[in-house]
């Protein structure tokens, strides 16, 4: 881990150990082990081992007061790294925050997760929310925003400059007993490429408004989903393209109905205009705003029975991008708890029936990328151990795929077990066989060593 | 422009701080962590609440039934009431999918976890190229914008 974040984080933790009244450390310790053989590339080991830590102390100074850490951290014991150079580390989040005892105000300050409305962002900041009179509930967030590295920093040196504050803010109002509405907004940057001098042609920043919707009268009923805008001003885009126009970012929406504990229906329905929809994005090559068309997908589940017996889905997703073409997902998914038993186990079949790829200037001209795939998985637990298999399998219809080298399957094992030793502590290990990406046989290792000090979690985790 | 926005983003967070505090709903803050242990890997809320609308939110207890259709589309209950989900989740819980700028897949994460819903299963560096063809949309959430430095040593 990077010195300065382990050292926020330790100096952290011993203040928060002093003055806490509730003090959780959490970490998780992820050691993975491979060996890389593949035709064109060094033999060599890797052994990355991560280190996640946590801290929750609550009761900081004050009962409405706590504070929460969370980081991780790298190197390769193997003295050689995947892809970045020997280790790496981030503080992921670190922040105070306050609770009232009314209203559900709540105010933040310091690394976090904004989570409201339109915006799912890392900010360094504040933040604040709260329950208003007339079932009104209203939110607002300001920072800078927690920047990653850029992919060619010689040609994207606009990058921290565009991306220069976050701020953003929910209004909602609550019908009780029937749902919510809700306004957001979030603007990322101030500085577009329309306002700078040169040639920028790449705008990293982003001004969107969105409205969101849920009405759920009874759990029979339940409508969501929202709508974005994006209203940012673009600069012109290059000549010669005919991308979307649209200002709508995206339409998504669920429906559900339940006629009965075990019946339920739910459908989706998403559009997503790329020019609007990817706007502000920092990797512009594989997320291209000047993509002619629209993406668009509709989905239909059913669920019978429930997931503490016997739950099967039966799922069908069209999907349609109008560059590439249509795709059809369809299947199923089982998963059974026997009664009496502490096993638990699923099985899953699904058809993808896709367009082919056009290929310009070869042999083949197109090459199909449908696909059958299987699934099959287990959990159990006996005492203090556990164990869990899952195995994956793709078949591929057509070997003509670039992309696979031509092989037909792509797919994956893993068997894993685990033991509880007290409350505190967990070990597991993890064995997999699968594939690299260019398709050869791949045995894969990782231990996993979780411990949790201080008082019990409840609820989730 | 930087300082002018600062400042008006400041003034707006205070503004927002002050309105709040005048016109706070006189209700008791729901409790800060869920009060009872909750086991199991989709947890019905309806199990041990009755279905009446819930503090805080105002919505039916049903309504955050762990269903395969809530836990598939949980942004549309984490966008409107974040609050109730942290009374069980800690933001490192979703990092465990959401990471800010992560290092391992969900799938390599809770491998031992075959039962929960995690993304880029079985060789997904591979398969991959195939689902972002078909939908390059569902990735931006996750990788679009942060989170993409491993994309980078192929996709330049
Ligand atoms: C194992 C039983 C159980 C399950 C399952 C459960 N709860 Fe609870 N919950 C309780 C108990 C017991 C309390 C404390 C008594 C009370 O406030 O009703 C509680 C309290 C709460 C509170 C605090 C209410 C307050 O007044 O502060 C909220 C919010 C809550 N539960 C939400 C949920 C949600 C959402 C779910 C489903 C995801 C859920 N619970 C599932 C048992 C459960
Ligand atoms: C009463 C506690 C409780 C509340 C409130 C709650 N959850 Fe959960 N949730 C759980 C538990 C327990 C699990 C299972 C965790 C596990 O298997 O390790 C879970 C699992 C999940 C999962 C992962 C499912 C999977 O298969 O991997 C998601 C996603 C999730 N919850 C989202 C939410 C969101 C979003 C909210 C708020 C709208 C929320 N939860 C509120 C208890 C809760
Ligand atoms: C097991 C993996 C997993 C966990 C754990 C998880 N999520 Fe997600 N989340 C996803 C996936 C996959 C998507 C994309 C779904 C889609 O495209 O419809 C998503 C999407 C979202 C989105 C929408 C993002 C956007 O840009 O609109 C939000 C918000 C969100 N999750 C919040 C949460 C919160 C809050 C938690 C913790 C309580 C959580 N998630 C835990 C897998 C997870
Ligand atoms: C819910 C968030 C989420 C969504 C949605 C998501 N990913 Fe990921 N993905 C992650 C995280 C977290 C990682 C780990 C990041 C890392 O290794 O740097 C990851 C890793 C990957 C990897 C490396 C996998 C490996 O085995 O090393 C690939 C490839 C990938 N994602 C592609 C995609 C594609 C393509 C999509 C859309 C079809 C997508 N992702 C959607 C969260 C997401
Ligand atoms: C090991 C190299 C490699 C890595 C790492 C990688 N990709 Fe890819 N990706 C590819 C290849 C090869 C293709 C196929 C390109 C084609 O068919 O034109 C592809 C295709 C895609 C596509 C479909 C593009 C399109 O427009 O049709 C998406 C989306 C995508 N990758 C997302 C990601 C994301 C997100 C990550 C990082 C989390 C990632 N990739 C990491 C090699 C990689």
């Amino acid at each position: 881990m990077k010195f300065r974040s382990s050292a926020v984080l330790l100096a952290t933790l011993a203040s928060a150990a002093a003055w806490g009244q509730d003090v959780n450390v959490y970490g998780t310790t992820l050691v993975q082990l491979w060996k890389q053989e593949g035709a064109g590339f060094d033999k060599a080991t890797f052994a990355p081992a991560t280190q996640f830590l946590g801290v929750d102390a609550t009761g900081v100074g004050m009962e409405a007061l706590s504070v929460h850490l969370f980081g991780w951290g790298r190197s390769d014991l193997a003295d050689q790294s995947r892809f970045e150079g020997k280790g790496g580390g981030e503080l992921m989040f670190g922040y105070l925050k306050y609770r009232a005892p009314k209203g559900n105000l709540e105010m933040q300050a310091g690394r976090f997760t904004v989570n409201q409305g339109v915006a799912i962002e890392q900010v360094d900041g504040a933040s604040v929310r709260a329950d208003l009179i007339g079932g009104f509930t209203l939110s607002a967030f300001g920072g800078r925003p927690v920047l990653y590295k850029t992919i060619d920093p010689a040609s994207q040196t606009e990058y921290d400059l565009q991306r220069d504050v976050i701020f953003g803010g929910r209004l909602g109002k609550r019908f009780s007993k029937y749902g919510e509405i809700g306004v957001s907004f979030v603007q990322d940057g101030t500085t577009s490429a329309k306002y700078m001098d040169g040639s920028n042609t790449q705008d990293y920043t982003r001004r969107q408004v969105a409205a969101d919707l849920r009405f759920t009268p009874t759990t029979g009923f339940d409508l969501t989903g929202r709508t974005v805008y994006d209203v940012n001003h673009h600069i012109n885009e290059p000549a010669g393209t005919d991308s979307n126009k649209s200002k709508i970012a995206e339409h998504d929406y669920g429906i559900g109905l339940r006629f009965s504990p075990m019946f339920g229906l739910n459908g989706t329905y998403t559009q997503r205009n790329f020019r609007a929809y990817y706007a502000g994005t920092n990797l512009p090559s594989l997320f291209n705003r000047y993509e002619p068309g629209k993406f668009q997908s509709q989905g239909l589940s059913f669920v019978i029975g429930s997931a503490a017996s016997l739950e099967a889905i039966i799922d069908v997703k069209k999907t349609d991008r109008e560059t590439y073409g249509q795709a059809t997902r369809f299947g199923g998914d089982l998963r059974w708890r026997p009664k009496g038993t502490t096993m638990q186990t699923g099985l899953g079949y699904h058809r993808v029936s896709a367009d082919d790829v056009p290929v310009s200037g070869v042999f083949v001209t197109t090459y199909g990328i449908s696909y059958n795939e299987i699934r099959a998985w287990l959990t159990y637990e006996k005492g203090k151990l556990t164990a869990s298999a899952d195995a994956i399998h793709h078949s591929f219809t057509d070997k003509a795929n670039p992309n696979l080298y031509g092989k037909s399957s792509v797919y994956e094992v893993v068997g894993s077990v685990g033991y509880q030793a007290g409350t505190q502590f967990k070990i597991s290990g993890d064995l997999s066989y699968g594939v690299t990406p260019l398709l050869e046989k791949e045995t894969r290792v990782l231990f996993r060593a979780e411990f949790r000090f201080g008082m019990a979690s409840k609820g989730g985790k | 422009m930087f300082k002018k926005v600062l400042l008006r983003a400041s003034l707006v967070i205070s503004l927002v701080g002050l309105l709040a505090c005048s016109l706070l709903s006189p209700e008791t803050s729901v409790a800060r962590s869920h009060p009872e242990g909750v086991t199991g890997s989709r947890p019905m809320c309806t199990d041990c609440h009755e279905n009446e609308p819930m503090k805080g939110t105002l919505k039916l207890y049903g309504s955050f039934n762990h269903t395969p259709a809530f836990v598939k589309d949980h942004k549309f209950a984490a966008n409107q009431d974040n609050g109730t989900c942290a009374t069980c989740h800690s933001q490192s819980s979703c990092a465990d999918c959401h990471q800010g700028k992560g290092v391992l897949s969900p799938a390599m994460k809770l491998a031992n976890r075959p039962d929960r819903m995690s993304p880029h299963r079985g060789g997904y560096l591979a398969l991959h190229r195939v689902e972002g063809k078909m939908d390059p949309t569902g990735c931006f959430k996750c990788h679009g914008r942060a989170n993409n430095q491993l994309c980078t040593t192929c996709h330049k």
